[in-house]
């Protein structure tokens, strides 16, 4: 697939911070990203708890292409791509329900939820007994993670295991997927996933998710009318005016997130407080948080990126994002919201109408970050503009490995940002990670925590 | 003749409340939003589902549940109240500009009248709408789709008390629901 | 000879194959395309009697038996 296209110090030119528009707009680069950043990284699918029991099936979306996740008889979670392998039909149109076979409408072929093919009309008949049913079988990913009930796939079979895949990311992703007490996973996705278009290329979400802590101009309307669950602003603010606050990343792996951390001995500040049960509850959560997971309970999260293209952000709101790429121009997003699943009916239906007025299209918040993408990316596609690349400037040379504060030593590589109150270290680490992909031949390549430096 | 007096009150009644939906998407298209708000009663409901591809037979499921799930609104008049205020600050930038809008209101059927025509004091109403927003220079959207609304009298006037807004759409077409439907 | 809507077919129904087996329904997956079902009887091959076997739409000519 050579172009005689550079990315790393080309389109991509960290050195001096600058990234080419063209890497939003072209179409051409848009094709190479579908083979190389889609079909080989790790992908969110979605979760558990939406294919609880055998035959529960869920439709999802890896990169472009239409998956089935599913449970089969054996309870085993599988991942299919959504295609008959006669004709090529979608086996199911629905987007989740129950079911024994997906069947495919046009020519009967049938499928059990272990994506074997077990339905073949006229089979001794008009294929004489010899077709090898076997091979048939709906196309399945090369690799399948269930983590702390998310799912995650990916069609590379080279592909380090999740877990190699996320290295110490994982502790921040936990902050996601842990109960609100600390103890490990318990998340349930609340009914409804929220999918909708947005005309912008997928990583302009995906990098404001990465940790744009330099866009809060856009949200100043809802912090003006306050929506935050304490009756103020957008979220409770108070844990994070105490608490230094920092950009991490994985510059190996491509993930990054904002983190904040409390001082030692500082508790945790009410929250929630529209809602005396809410913030009741949190209250004791917090402080079995603590004392659970120790100094490491001093920790919450903000806005976060697996890469490519999964967004997590693990507080008001928590919820996982996917922007699945349609197109250099376009960007469908699917959004699901999580609660603890043992928590009680009244916290976990504050949290849910939290939700919907904060994230998703007709959230207060989220709505203006829409607006400044749709209108960033369109203003890029331009002969003239795609020649001014964009300033990815902001705080480099910063950065501090092994950071340590009041006794709490961080993993990864940490921009601590309470008085500079911003910088685009997480941003520059996404496309350090995407530049890699579209340059490397293979997992060789970008495995490099593989092969320790010398 | 009863009959023919009860015709002449639901003839009477579907003007009020036609005239009532049309003044409310007056209101809407023309950005007097606060006087939307009024029209509201304090403790209006406000309910858009998502809507899901499913199977013959489950069309139970098709549909985001009220007051459980995620749906696309599932509100009261606190939430729509701040969705205003955000419009009015001038810097919500989904909205700034401003877009231009046009709500036609449409098949308005009066399902259900208590406790009579003469003397209506709430009212089930069914209508259709087609809303088109352009925005900007070239960016256009068209919503289509049905509203459920239960009506009551307060104060010699209508409000709305409930409104259950069935948008045709399973994944959303639109950036943002930036606009009352 | 009427066309069946396989969505109706009940566990039990008893149905009439174009080769002229007669198969009890044991699952309907609801797809309108196929059933689960249990020979009852085989004439074209005896050795599938009370095997049980996925039945397609176009192979079955009547509804012999409900349930």
């Amino acid at each position: 697939m050579a172009t005689g296209r550079r990315y790393r110090g080309g389109l991509v030119d960290l050195g001096a911070g600058l990234i080419s528009r063209e890497i939003f707009v072209n179409e051409e680069i848009y094709a190479e990203e579908l083979e190389r950043v889609f079909t080989r990284a790790w992908l969110f699918v979605g979760h558990e708890s939406q294919i609880a029991k055998p035959g529960d099936y869920f439709v999802s979306c890896m990169g472009e292409e239409s998956v089935i996740l599913c449970r089969d008889r054996e309870e085993r979670v599988h991942v299919f791509l959504n295609s008959c392998r006669h004709r090529g039909m979608k086996v199911c149109r629905y987007d989740e329900g129950n079911t024994p076979v997906f069947t495919c409408p046009y020519h009967g072929w049938s499928y059990a939820a272990d994506g074997k093919l077990v339905g073949v009309p006229y089979f001794r008949e008009a294929y004489h007994g010899k077709l090898d049913r076997s091979q048939l079988g709906l196309v399945e990913v090369a690799q399948l993670a269930t983590y702390k009930g998310s799912v995650w796939a990916t069609w590379d079979p080279n592909a380090p295991g999740f877990l190699e895949y996320l290295g110490e990311f994982r502790r921040y992703l936990d902050l996601t997927l842990d109960g609100w007490d600390g103890r490990d996973g318990g998340t349930e996705v609340l009914g409804g996933v929220q999918k909708w278009l947005i005309p912008c290329n997928w990583k302009f979400p995906a990098e404001n998710f990465s940790g744009d802590s330099y866009h809060n101009i856009s949200h100043r309307s809802v912090d003006m009318v306050g929506i935050g669950p304490s009756g103020s602003g957008r979220r409770d603010m108070r844990e994070r005016l105490l608490a230094r606050r920092l950009q991490i990343c994985f510059p190996e792996r491509g993930h990054q997130t904002g983190v904040y951390v409390l001082p030692k001995d500082q508790p945790t500040p009410p929250a929630y407080q529209q809602s005396p049960v809410v913030s009741e509850f949190f209250k004791q959560c917090e402080a079995e948080r603590r004392r659970r997971r120790g100094e490491w309970g001093r920790v919450t999260g903000s806005p976060g990126e697996v890469f490519p293209n999964t967004a997590l952000h693990p507080r008001q709101p928590r919820t996982f994002a996917v922007w699945h790429p349609r197109g250099p121009h376009q960007t469908e997003v699917w959004r699901w919201y999580l609660v603890d699943s043992e928590s009680p009916p009244e916290v976990k239906d504050f949290l849910r109408q939290y939700y919907i007025r904060y994230s998703g299209p007709a959230g207060l918040t989220e709505q203006d970050d829409m607006e400044n993408w749709n209108y960033a990316h369109a203003a890029s596609r331009g002969t003239i503009a795609r020649r001014y690349p964009y300033t990815y400037e902001q705080g480099m040379g910063f950065e501090v490995e092994n950071y340590e504060w009041d006794g709490l030593r961080l993993p990864g590589s940490v921009m601590d940002i309470t008085e500079a109150k911003s910088s685009e270290h997480n941003l520059r680490n996404l496309y350090r990670r995407w530049a890699e992909f579209m340059d490397a031949e293979g997992w060789d390549e970008l495995a490099t925590w593989r092969t320790p430096a010398s | 003749m009863t009959d023919h007096g009860d015709d002449v009150a639901h003839l009477f009644l579907q003007q009020k409340i036609e005239s009532f939906l049309y003044w409310e998407a007056e209101l809407l298209d023309e950005r007097r939003y606060e006087e939307w708000l009024a029209l509201l009663d304090e403790d209006v409901r406000y309910w858009m589902p998502m809507r899901r591809n499913v199977k013959f037979g489950e069309l139970e499921r098709e549909f985001t549940r009220e007051g459980q799930d995620v749906n696309w609104f599932d509100e009261g008049k606190e939430t729509l109240t701040r969705r205003v205020q955000q419009i009015l600050t001038g810097v919500h930038w989904a909205e700034e500009p401003l877009s231009r809008i046009c709500h036609i209101v449409s098949n308005i059927q009066i399902l259900d009248v208590k406790p009579s025509a003469s003397a209506p004091s709430e009212v089930t109403v069914k209508s259709r709408f087609l809303i088109y927003r352009n925005r900007v220079e070239t960016e256009t959207d068209i919503l289509v789709g049905k509203r459920e609304d239960v009506l009551h009298r307060v104060d010699g006037h209508w409000k709305i008390r409930r409104r259950k807004i069935v948008l045709d759409q399973n994944v959303l077409q639109v950036k943002n629901l930036t606009f009352f439907f | 000879m009427s066309i069946v809507n396989l969505r109706h077919l009940q566990p039990g129904t008893r149905i009439g194959l174009s080769d002229g087996s007669t198969v009890e329904v044991v699952s309907n997956p609801l797809d309108g395309v196929w059933v689960f079902g249990r020979y009852l009887s085989a004439p074209r091959d005896a050795s599938l009697v009370g095997t049980e076997e996925m039945i397609f739409a176009q192979d079955i000519v009547e509804i012999r038996q409900t349930p």
